[in-house]
């Protein structure tokens, strides 16, 4: 139900971990670009040093891209709607630093893909990280492609501590999260 | 040659190159939402340009934020620009950082790593921070 003490509840939930914006829903890239426009200059106005701030707004950009992206590829499955509408995003700030958190449904098939593909990236360090960027930054890309395969990992990059990740069945579905630090 | 000129959004940087200087200008942030369909205009452009022979070309980057497919299409203009250094263009490649944002100097770095026409890290005060 539509109440007060609804509102009230939720604002109290994001406050009490720390959740500075949320948004759950359909990311549009106009959503995209003023949620990080938003984030960027909050961190601005707490004076927090410009590496921090365009790591956080990097990996917000890059999360929400992959979200997206993922939906669109979705387009004319039966669960196209239902895996558009599923995605959340919320960044915030906790006694370790910023955190970018977020949660979409995804095919299991494509579930499993995501966890290898995060298995390979999250073990490494920052040398081999860079290594992995440049190899995949010179890999000759099929024809049609919509991303480079660099988004993992710049975001493990960008991160101050290896990303946590969850899948949950959610009947056909999974719902997969994924937890940054900065 | 016509110049290619893309007004700047929120999301795309402005280009302007001007066949007649030999200067080329990216201005911006880049993280539209298709980076394929974004430069495929600008590799056109290029591909064009380079056809026509120029004897030297100079180079201005400005870009303040490139998410990574944008730099995988970055990293594609630069490889067509160290083929016509390598057939003996005289290039000159200048990348205004803010040098007190590490992520943006080392995005910076990275792509001179691999690039052997001259290429310069040049320290800009930010105007947008």
């Amino acid at each position: 139900m539509f109440d007060e003490k609804m509102l009230l509840d939720l604002q109290s939930t994001l406050g009490s971990r720390g959740i500075l914006i949320s948004f759950s829903g359909r990311f549009s890239q106009g959503i995209i670009e003023e949620l990080g426009e938003a984030i960027m200059e909050h961190m601005k106005a707490e004076d927090r040093p410009r590496n921090d701030i365009y790591n956080v707004f990097a990996i917000f950009v890059e999360i929400t891209h992959n979200i997206k992206k993922y939906a669109l590829s979705q387009l004319g499955s039966d669960f196209y709607d239902q895996i558009y509408n599923s995605g959340i995003v919320t960044i915030g700030r906790n006694e370790e630093g910023y955190f970018i958190c977020s949660g979409n449904l995804v095919k299991k098939t494509d579930a499993e893909k995501l966890a290898n593909a995060l298995d390979s990236v999250i073990p490494l360090d920052k040398d081999q990280l860079k290594k992995r960027y440049k190899e995949q930054m010179k890999k000759e890309l099929p024809p049609g492609s919509t991303g480079a395969g660099l988004g993992l990992i710049d975001i493990a990059r960008k991160s101050s501590k290896p990303m946590h990740y969850s899948m949950r069945d959610m009947q056909d579905l999974a719902f997969f999260t994924l937890t940054v630090m900065v | 040659m016509e110049k290619l000129l893309i007004e700047s959004t929120k999301a795309t940087p402005l280009i302007d190159f001007d066949s007649d200087k030999s200067m080329l200008v990216l201005k911006g942030q880049s993280y539209p939402e298709n980076a394929f369909k974004f430069y495929d205009p600008v590799f056109n452009w290029i591909d064009s340009y380079l056809a026509t022979n120029p004897q030297e070309i100079h180079v201005e980057v400005r870009l303040s934020y490139v998410n990574t497919s944008s730099s995988k299409c970055i990293m594609m203009l630069l490889e067509s620009f160290e083929k016509a250094f390598q057939r003996g263009v005289n290039l000159q490649l200048n990348w205004y950082c803010d040098m007190e944002n590490e992520s943006e100097v080392e995005c910076a770095e990275e792509f001179k790593e691999d690039m052997t026409f001259p290429f310069e890290i040049i320290p800009e005060a930010a105007k947008n921070h």
